[in-house]
């Protein structure tokens, strides 16, 4: 069960940087989970681990030995990717199989695992069925059956519940954890979906351009994002830009427009430009209380639960709002409301030096 | 068993296999194919001497060679004419007898071309008395180039619906369907919408039907010995095969033989690049439409005429000439025929060709997984070009230029049967590599990667995972291989005179132009025909299964 650590690794293709100096630490035993849009190096970071891609520069060590070179068979990682990989050939049971076999384990142990895992995964009454004769779910549970019994100590998983409908989806979350956990094995587990993330992971890495921009619990990643790209990505939010007028014990920063908002304490030198992000579901809207600043309603959506609303403010910037559904009668389109939020709900950052819609694009 | 994978799992040894097998590839396969070309620089002057001074000689290559390309392409126009509607009704029309008529399309590709050139003269041309050709055999052709262009029509037409029909299955019904409820009549829909998206397939038959008919050997001999009144017709490989024979005696052919293989190789290679160039960059103008004609053709006679014409074709300039032989031989009294030479020259072939499956699938699967799996690699860009080479140039010229490369060098022994093997695994080496590296490329890499991950060895993940997936095209590939060897004459004539491999008895049989020469060859058709059919249902029996 080893912990596992990324020095400085590189890996570009042409022009295109897969890798750009990533940095990571995963504890022994440890279910972290790398969240990052389309294209930001997640899938590029699996196969530099199993050793499927060398790096250009930089370091991967297990348990503080260097493995940037070692074989890919040796590294006892398995790769559980987006498509599973059942070889169509082997049965369910012969797939499971397949790490042992390799290896030459003797019939009984085989035998012992081949109970356990099927056990595990509840394919025991499948074990002679083909893949082609699975549904999804129990494609994917006999995928992970199979890099769980290949006597792996740590597990990759690409992208593992995005062929699968929402609803399995989103029951297989907790199950895949929690067998991760009871075998005491260390997970990577690549997604773009936030909540997937946020559900699933003890730590949630944000990766962008080939970077790990933050690192941290789901709560510190939600609540104490890094930088507007991450308080974006995570969970949708709102943002304002104005000049620093203090950093505590809370911040304050004017708008153009000359309207003071609220964040949290900061380290930001006084007058220099910053940027408040909100979370939509920490922006509330009101008509009765008093708020920063107002905006009028342009239209409303039902999504159940919430209501999702979009605002114009006075300066013609769109912000948006999550409110619970019951009121939904009291507010309609047209209307124009306060906008406010708990002052620990912002979080200030100083302006991107590329300009804040740069740092908000998701490629 | 476990140190040897371990032994050749080790990564220097993968980088010295790998390196082994591109070697192989270069030096053993492309290497002496075009050798031949290096005789114009190192010998210019006897090429001068003995053929650009000699007017005569020069005439008769230089009419050799126009024919060969006249005939070529002609043959494939005909084949795109022809062939366009027979792919068109085996893949978009449901009919009674549709399976059948599947089968029957690939029967010219089980006969060996040997037997096909012998069979198809007997049926069309004018023959000798001595032949006693029976009385329904149409009987007509006097020119020996209508002849030589019917022949290669019989045996290109099933590369080219095959071509055609596997492009079609690919375009989606759903374009023409959508052009026809925008108000396209079906006419209009198939040539406006289907036919642009067709190029790929347009370009993979020609080439096929272009270097088949230019390539062709055997069969343009035995039916040129067939005819009444040959008028001393040559084609640039019949010319190599004849002056190769009689080059033991007159030495000064050797300057005239380099210059036809050097020709050919060139020339075929040029057109290779034209014809893709030229298809794939030459927009026609396809997009005009003409409603009211285009709609009356597409229903009524028009459509109905155009399909039976398809089969008609297919029955009476196809599978006649294909199968004349069984009539032929049924037909005529029977002379004595003595067994003993040909069961050995047919045992010598079996040999030869089993030779060269065995080498074609040891080092040709390795090339084709290189190939396959370094898509985005410069070298394994080289490679796919270049082994198409061996496929596209002639193979007299290709056996006499591997011949000279060989005998020239003093790094192996130029035994006679190793030479036509080394010959042999030049031409079919790339239908290995082609149908191997074709299957690996539709398998999700993913398989193997996981494997590996699984603990693996890189050995370990093909023989358990890959192969199993592949094998059906592996064996494809070999059957391919050891039907084309088996059928080949140009390549074993000019590599070696004397070879008596079963096709080159056959031509000499034929060139005897006695009765019992006649029979006795047509005997030995039969018998080859009957060994490549089997080998030919065992491969359709194999791809079907595939398929499922």
């Amino acid at each position: 069960m080893p912990d596992v650590k990324l020095v400085g690794l590189k890996k570009s293709y042409g022009d295109i940087k897969a890798a750009d100096g990533l940095d990571l630490e995963v504890k022994d035993g440890e279910y972290l989970c790398v969240l990052g849009p389309t294209g930001a190096g997640k899938t590029t970071l699996l196969r530099m681990i199993s050793g499927l891609l060398v790096p250009d520069e930089g370091q991967i060590f297990f348990d503080g030995q260097d493995f940037t070179r070692m074989e890919i068979e040796e590294r006892k990682a398995a790769l559980l990717s987006q498509t599973y990989a059942l070889f169509p050939q082997l049965t369910v049971e012969e797939n499971i199989m397949f790490g042992l076999d390799i290896r030459g384990a003797d019939e009984k142990l085989k035998e012992q695992v081949l109970i356990s895992m099927l056990d595990l995964v509840r394919l025991s009454g499948r074990s002679d069925a083909y893949p082609r004769e699975l549904s999804g779910g129990m494609q994917q549970r006999t995928a992970l059956a199979r890099a769980l019994a290949s006597g792996a100590d740590l597990l990759l998983l690409d992208e593992p519940l995005r062929a699968l409908d929402a609803r399995l989806r989103i029951s297989l979350r907790i199950e895949l954890r929690s067998l991760v956990k009871t075998l005491k094995m260390t997970a990577i587990h690549v997604t773009h979906d936030q909540d997937e993330a946020l559900v699933m992971a003890d730590r949630v890495a944000v990766i962008r351009e080939g970077r790990i921009l933050q690192i941290g619990t789901p709560k510190e990643v939600w609540d104490e994002p890094a930088t507007p790209f991450v308080a974006n990505f995570v969970g949708q939010s709102n943002f304002f830009t104005g000049e620093v007028l203090q950093s505590s014990p809370f911040t304050l920063i004017r708008t153009p427009e000359g309207t003071v908002l609220k964040g949290r304490p900061s380290e930001l030198v006084t007058g220099t430009t910053a940027v408040l992000g909100v979370k939509i579901g920490n922006t509330d809207i009101s008509k009765d209380r008093k708020g920063y600043l107002k905006a009028k309603v342009e239209r409303i959506i039902f999504e159940g639960r919430n209501l999702h609303v979009d605002l114009m403010m006075d300066n013609g910037q769109r912000i948006s709002s999550k409110v619970p559904s019951w009121r939904k009668g009291k507010i309609a389109p047209g209307d124009v409301v306060d906008v406010y939020w708990e002052e620990s709900k912002g979080t200030v950052f100083p302006m991107p030096p590329n300009g804040l819609e740069n740092e908000l694009k998701v490629e | 068993m476990d140190s040897l994978i371990k032994a050749i799992s080790r990564k220097r040894f993968r980088t010295g296999w790998t390196a082994f097998i591109i070697a192989f590839f270069l030096f053993f396969v492309i290497l002496p194919t075009v050798y031949i070309l290096s005789y114009a620089f190192t010998n210019w002057g006897s090429i001068e001497q003995y053929v650009l001074n000699d007017p005569a000689m020069l005439d008769l290559i230089i009419d050799a060679i126009l024919a060969s390309f006249q005939i070529a392409a002609i043959v494939t126009v005909i084949d795109i004419l022809v062939g366009l509607p027979m792919a068109w009704m085996l893949v978009r029309k449901q009919f009674r007898g549709k399976a059948l008529l599947d089968t029957l399309i690939d029967m010219p590709l089980a006969v060996p071309t040997a037997a096909l050139g012998f069979s198809s003269a007997i049926f069309f041309a004018v023959t000798p008395e001595s032949l006693a050709a029976p009385a329904f055999a149409l009987n007509m052709v006097t020119s020996p180039f209508l002849l030589i262009v019917l022949l290669h029509v019989v045996f290109s037409y099933p590369y080219m619906v095959r071509s055609l029909s596997a492009i079609l299955v690919q375009i989606d019904q759903t374009y023409e369907t959508a052009g026809r409820t925008l108000g396209a009549s079906a006419l209009s829909a198939a040539r406006t919408i289907t036919l642009p998206l067709f190029r790929a397939g347009l370009v993979t038959g020609i080439i096929l039907c272009f270097a088949r008919s230019l390539s062709e050997t055997g069969g343009t001999m035995i039916a040129l010995a067939t005819m009444a009144n040959s008028g001393g017709f040559a084609t640039g490989p019949t010319l190599i095969g004849d002056w190769k024979h009689d080059l033991g005696i007159n030495p000064d052919l050797a300057a005239p033989l380099a210059f036809v293989s050097i020709l050919l190789i060139v020339l075929s290679l040029i057109l290779l690049v034209v014809i893709k160039l030229v298809i794939m960059k030459v927009h026609l103008p396809m997009g005009r439409i003409w409603p009211r004609p285009e709609k009356l053709f597409s229903r009524g006679w028009f459509p109905k005429t155009k399909d039976g014409l398809a089969v008609f074709f297919l029955v009476v300039f196809v599978l006649i000439p294909s199968f004349f032989i069984f009539t032929y031989v049924g037909s005529v009294e029977s002379s004595s025929f003595d067994w003993g030479p040909f069961a050995e020259s047919l045992m010598f072939s079996f040999l030869v060709a089993g030779v060269v499956t065995v080498i074609d699938i040891a080092l040709g699967v390795p090339l084709a997984l290189y190939i396959a799996k370094n898509r985005t690699g410069k070298l394994s860009e080289v490679l796919d070009v270049l082994v198409n080479v061996p496929l596209i140039v002639p193979t007299a010229a290709l056996g006499y230029s591997l011949g000279v490369f060989w005998t020239g060098q003093n790094i192996i022994p130029t035994y006679d049967v190793l030479l036509i093997i080394l010959a042999h695994v030049a031409f079919t080496y790339p239908l290995v590599v082609r149908n191997v590296a074709g299957a690996v490329e539709e398998v999700d890499p993913a398989f193997e990667e996981t494997a590996r991950t699984l603990g693996a060895k890189p050995v370990q993940a093909f023989r358990r995972v890959l192969y199993p997936i592949i094998k059906s095209s592996i064996l494809a590939g070999a059957i391919m291989a050891f039907t084309r060897s088996l059928g080949e004459t140009g390549a074993t004539q000019a590599v070696v005179a004397s070879a008596q491999t079963a096709p080159v008895y056959i031509v000499n049989l034929i060139k005897l132009q006695t009765s019992s020469g006649y029979y006795t060859a047509g005997l030995a058709c039969i018998v080859l025909i009957i060994v490549s059919f089997m080998f030919m249902l065992a491969l359709r029996y194999i791809t079907n299964r595939r398929a499922h």
